[in-house]
């Protein structure tokens, strides 16, 4: 395979979804959780961007990418704000101890 | 530039939201004031939608370019568009009293205003990155809401469950919205329709978007959000949840895949295997619950599957038939449903949140209930029965239409199919009718006989929802005009 | 006329259910009044609709898109079916105002009866499979709801589901099948499947024929699905004698007759409803033989009872399992009704609790003992004229082997009714005396079931014409009353099984020096009671289900890695199947 800037995005792309569900399968932290989640995104928005390359559509990608920053930004910020009103409530962050809810 | 009607239905939500919030803040009784606002938007809603229906039967799909952004209201939008008015409304009427006591009236109000007119716009897009956007609105909207009781530890948990799995499963659909760039260089579905070809890239999008809107669909083994999120949030949005929100995902899975029809004949069947998996594990799931609320969310994993055995069907077979049963159990699981969780809510209330307590509602609470509250127990019943698919309740007709369509297929295989749905179907009266038994007991538990009364504004919904399950169980081809325009859209985005 | 009397048959008591239920439980005298009266007219209508029976749909409601039209056939068959149900149904309802007296739920109880004998009625009158298996479930729920009506017994709640899930599991049967003629035939109407059944391709109709044969084993109580009639009977005996006796139970012989003339050149059909109904005959009358209980001896019975009609069919003698059909419901729900009024006049159901009752409750004695004649089957009794022409039709068209065994099944059922009579209202009294000897609304209906015992043979020749009118695939020849009596008294077979008769309650009198035989049989009785093992494959299903649906929710741990897990798992393992199975 011969090393262009396609395949490292793609690379990157593929790369940053395994540690990004490496991660949500692994840690136990609710920051991390999210932290982890921004990966996912991150390599989605990179996938996008590699897509308009590919395709011609730069233009278009680029536009959606920032949306989608936009809008999972939101997203990070409920997700933080669920993590304080946890640990206010709860008293932990560690989501194995967030288990109540089963059967 | 003058819109057309259909577009209000979006555009009138989504502008009243805030609104309310802002008019729930003038008075000192905020929730009232919220809910009445609210109440009224939903009016002027109810009447765009008339006309945006009328104008469809006459005039057939319209279409609507925003910049580059392409909207169209067709069968599936107005589908969608009717099942979030219908459960909206009732739910509306039903929270006035069911939250009397909680803070934050104006939000709830709000939000739930907004995630409707996201949904129904959900339905009315024709673009891939569109349909995403729309998607993860309606998702953010519905976290607020699940974890609406924000200071209640379980309620968090749920939350917090429902938005890291529903979070991931978005960047799935980015991931498979990239795919689909790259090869087809399209973002509108019928452009994509038309260039895609078979290729593993596309067919790695398709499973893309099968996991990622999946997790929303609650998918088994997706759906582990979905018992914490229904049972904890409260009764009106359990309703919202499961008798719409994942409804609305599934729209926008089978939209995203009917572009992509003509990359393998394989995603029919794979609906169909989830819809089986979904049947089973959620029978055995939901059999053995002590707690009504998530025996009734796991029950939503069964109806699911039942819808896609339907739509599975059209899928592989181009037939409408599926489509159309799968879309008709669509709108009957959203009133089923929706009954049965305002019905189990209005006993939550009265037996437990009126006094300040969150905990959840059991079995055994719910002994001799109907000594007491004769209508919330004949409704929760009514609700129960036709879930189990029993005449003449509405959900034995819509899971006849997707039996026909199976059938009718002459295949050995899907028969079969058929044959295990109806078992399952069988399956779930082990857990339903006990509910019933229990319900009309001679006498009543201890909760049940120190429980106040009822208030009358929460029983019109319930009576009101169940006489709609007993007139389309009795007279099914009244929903026509709604499943009729939606199968046919389904098909015409197949291409076929 | 017939279109209105059709839609009085089935609406008079659906309506008369909603204004029960209206009428709250606050008053239960005008619930009492609003049910009998409006019974007793639906059983009007469903006797004046015999003079209006058509082998054409009398009323067409097309439903639109897959729902195919509704349409309402009055044929003899059906019609016979709707009159049972209807006016065994008022009868119940009248004794109910005696028996159900004092009850809570009053509403409840009349609203879910007359909501079953609409739909009873409505079953029988279908001409559209999607419309009969409409009334079909409906019955079946009904009938679950009755038998769990005391909902603070978790007996009764377990027996009910067990009824349901039973008959609805044979119901996959005749939904499937419903739907496949829908495929086939393009329509889902009876006549015109019957019509073109022999077009269809040969497995689809061996499909059909056993899925259907299914449907009917369950819903009738035949072995091996027969386990949950007698467990129906916690149910309030004016329920167990309408549903479990009179009417419902009917549905599954109803079904394979209705359907006998696309089916019975299947090979292997008529011979299964044969022996189905041989077995059930013989294991009921055992089952019935060492029954403690008043009410499972009468299930049993009723077990034993139908599957006479099964075998009749089997035979091809459509006529003659009708005309049982119609003898077996009037005099086994005057059984039942009997039971119904002993039972709470001596407080008890176990029968070695009761004796002597034949003093002290003369009026139920008589009437018991009525029934009983017409059960066992001796002359002048509706019960005598058709059981034995379904025996004469069995040694003319049936295999011997097969007639042998139902003989034996009557000499079985001399046998228990003598046993039942004696232990019930002779020898000495072993329990509390009764508080009453039948009240007075009892007494109108099990009078009224009496008169019934005498007469409805007499309805034979007119039950003949009008099948022979209005069934063109059946072949059913018309034939007078007086004929078809005089046809079977002169029959070999009657003598013969006359003898048997006679030879079982000789038996009975001569018990105590077979003791021997009674005590070789017991431990063969108790693998009967147990449903042959079948009630053994039922706990082990449900407990294998139970099992299965534990383990399962231990998956959902609540853990919030293991929830992604589900996520990356399935996304990994449909990539899999993608890039290397596909």
């Amino acid at each position: 395979m011969n090393i262009s800037p396609l395949n490292i995005c793609l690379l990157g792309v593929i790369g940053l979804v395994a540690a990004g569900f490496y991660g949500l399968l692994t840690t136990r932290n609710l920051i991390k959780v999210v932290i982890m989640l921004q990966i996912l995104v991150k390599a989605a928005v990179l996938g996008l961007i590699t897509a308009g390359n590919i395709s011609g559509q730069l233009y278009v990608t680029q536009s959606m990418a920032i949306t989608v920053i936009v809008a999972d930004t939101i997203v990070a910020v409920i997700g933080m704000a669920f993590a304080i009103q946890i640990r206010r409530q709860v008293g932990t962050l560690d989501t194995n101890e967030l288990s109540s809810l089963r059967g | 530039m003058t819109l057309p009607v259909w577009a209000w239905i979006i555009v009138l939500p989504l502008i009243t939201s805030p609104l309310i919030y802002f008019i729930g803040h003038l008075g000192k009784s905020r929730g009232v004031f919220a809910q009445r606002t609210a109440l009224l938007a939903f009016a002027a809603t109810w009447a765009a939608f008339v006309l945006a229906a009328q104008d469809l039967q006459h005039n057939g799909i319209s279409k609507l370019m925003v910049g580059s952004i392409s909207l169209k209201f067709d069968g599936l939008s107005l589908l969608l568009a009717m099942i979030a008015l219908v459960l909206g409304s009732f739910v509306v009427i039903f929270s006035g009293h069911y939250l009397a006591d909680e803070e934050g009236q104006e939000k709830y109000y709000a939000m739930l205003m907004a995630m409707i007119g996201v949904m129904i716009g959900l339905g009315c897009t024709n673009d891939l990155f569109n349909l995403w956007i729309w998607f993860e609105a309606m998702a953010v909207t519905s976290y607020l809401l699940v974890a609406f009781y924000k200071d209640l530890p379980t309620s968090l948990e749920a939350g917090i469950k429902y938005l890291v799995q529903s979070a991931a499963g978005s960047t799935l659909v980015l991931l498979a919205i990239g795919l689909v760039v790259a090869e087809t260089g399209a973002l509108n579905l019928d452009e994509i329709r038309q260039t895609a070809e078979s290729s593993p890239a596309l067919m790695a999008a398709g499973i893309l978007f099968v996991i990622g809107y999946g997790v929303k669909t609650a998918l088994v083994p997706l759906h582990t959000w979905l018992p914490d999120a229904h049972s904890q949030a409260p009764s009106g949005i359990s309703a919202m949840l499961s008798g719409i929100v994942i409804e609305a995902g599934l729209i926008a899975m089978l939209r995203s895949l009917s572009a992509l029809s003509g990359v393998t004949t394989l995603w029919g069947p794979l609906l169909m295997s989830f819809g089986i998996l979904n049947m089973v594990v959620g029978n055995l799931m939901a059999f053995g619950q002590a707690q009504v609320k998530r025996m009734l969310a796991y029950s939503s994993l069964v109806h699911v599957g039942y819808m896609l055995i339907g739509l599975g069907i059209a899928f592989s077979m181009r037939d409408v038939i599926g489509a159309q049963g799968g879309f008709f159990h669509m709108f009957n699981h959203g009133l089923m449903k929706g009954l049965a969780f305002l019905a189990a809510g209005s006993m939550l209330y009265t037996l437990h949140i009126s006094k300040g307590d969150h905990r959840p509602l059991l079995f055994d609470d719910l002994a001799g209930a109907a000594k007491r509250y004769p209508w919330a127990a004949l409704t929760l019943s009514i609700a129960l029965l036709s879930l189990a698919g029993l005449p003449p309740l509405a959900g034995f007709m819509s899971k006849w239409q997707i039996f026909v369509a199976g059938v009718d297929t002459h295949n050995g295989w899907i028969i079969a199919v058929v044959a295990f749905a109806a078992l399952n179907s069988v399956f779930s009266l082990t857990y339903y009718a006990p509910l019933v038994n229990t319900v009309y007991r001679c006498e009543p538990s201890a909760i049940v006989l120190s429980g106040k009364r009822l208030p009358v504004v929460m029983k019109l919904p319930l009576v009101l929802m169940a006489l709609g399950i007993i007139a389309i169980g009795i007279w099914p081809s009244l929903m026509n005009w709604l499943t009729e325009p939606a199968g046919t859209a389904l098909l015409a985005g197949l291409g076929g | 006329m017939a279109a209105i009397l059709v839609l009085l048959t089935i609406g008079l008591p659906w309506i008369g259910a909603l204004l029960v239920l209206l009428t709250g439980n606050e008053r239960p005298k005008l619930q009492h009044a609003v049910a009998s009266i409006i019974s007793v007219a639906a059983g009007i209508s469903a006797v004046v609709l015999l003079w209006f029976t058509s082998d054409q749909p009398v009323l067409s409601i097309p439903m639109g898109s897959v729902f195919g039209v509704f349409t309402f056939v009055p044929d003899a068959l059906g019609v016979l079916l709707a009159v049972i149900a209807n006016v065994v149904g008022c009868l119940a309802v009248i004794f109910s105002i005696d028996y159900m007296k004092g009850n809570e739920q009053l509403g409840r109880y009349y609203a879910l009866v007359m909501f079953f004998i609409g739909a009873m009625a409505g079953l029988g009158i279908s001409g559209s499979l999607l419309l009969m298996f409409f009334f079909w479930e409906i019955t079946a729920f009904c009938s679950y709801a009755l038998i769990s009506f005391d909902n603070d017994d978790p007996k009764a709640v377990a027996a009910g589901i067990k009824a349901l899930i039973i008959t609805q599991l044979g119901g996959i049967g005749l939904l499937v099948g419903a739907l496949i003629i829908n495929s086939y035939v393009g329509s889902y109407q009876i006549s015109a499947f019957l019509t073109k059944a022999e077009t269809l391709p040969f497995n689809v109709l061996v499909l059909l024929a056993f899925g259907f044969l299914a449907a009917a084993i369950a819903k009738s109580a035949q072995v091996p699905l027969h386990t949950w009639l007698p467990d129906a009977m916690e149910a309030p005996t004016p329920v167990s004698a309408l549903i479990h006796a009179a009417t419902m139970v009917n549905a599954g012989v109803y079904l394979v007759a209705r359907f006998f003339p696309a089916f019975e050149d299947v090979p292997g059909w008529t011979t299964s409803v044969l022996v189905v109904g041989m077995i059930s005959a013989l294991l009921g009358a055992l089952m019935a033989l060492v029954a403690a209980d008043l009410k499972r001896a009468l299930a049993y019975s009723t077990i034993s009872q139908l599957g006479y009609m099964f075998f009749a069919v089997g035979v091809g003698a459509v006529f003659a399992s009708q005309f049982h059909l119609l003898s077996h419901a009037i005099f086994k729900a005057l059984l039942f009704l009997c039971a119904g009024a002993v039972i709470p006049a001596v407080g008890t159901r176990d029968m070695r609790q009761m004796g002597g009752l034949r003093k002290t409750m003369p009026f139920v004695f008589t009437v018991f003992v009525i029934g009983s004649l017409a059960l066992v089957g001796l002359p002048i009794a509706n019960g005598f004229f058709s059981k034995e022409l379904i025996l004469e039709e069995g040694l003319m068209h049936g295999p011997m082997w097969a007639y042998i065994g139902m003989l034996l099944g009557v000499g079985l059922t001399a046998l228990y009714v003598s046993r039942m009579v004696f232990m019930v209202f002779y020898g000495e009294s072993h329990g509390e005396k009764p508080i009453h000897d039948g009240l007075f609304w009892m007494r109108v209906s099990l009078t009224a079931l009496s008169i019934g015992v005498f007469t409805t043979w007499l309805l034979a020749g007119v039950l003949s014409d009008l099948m022979a009118q209005t069934l063109p695939f059946h072949g059913v020849h018309a034939i007078g009353t007086f004929e078809l009596a005089k046809e079977i008294i002169l029959a070999p077979a009657t003598w013969i099984s006359i003898a048997v008769i006679v030879l079982g309650i000789g038996i009975w009198i001569l018990r105590e020096p077979l003791a021997g035989i009674k005590n070789l049989l017991r431990p063969v009785a108790r693998i009967i009671e147990n449903g042959l093992g079948f009630e053994q494959l039922n706990q082990g299903i449900i407990n294998g289900t139970k099992n299965l649906s534990a383990a399962l929710h231990l998956t959902q741990t609540g853990q919030l890695n293991w929830n992604i897990l589900g996520i990356v798992g399935m996304l990994s393992a449909l990539f899999a199947l993608l890039f290397i199975g596909v």
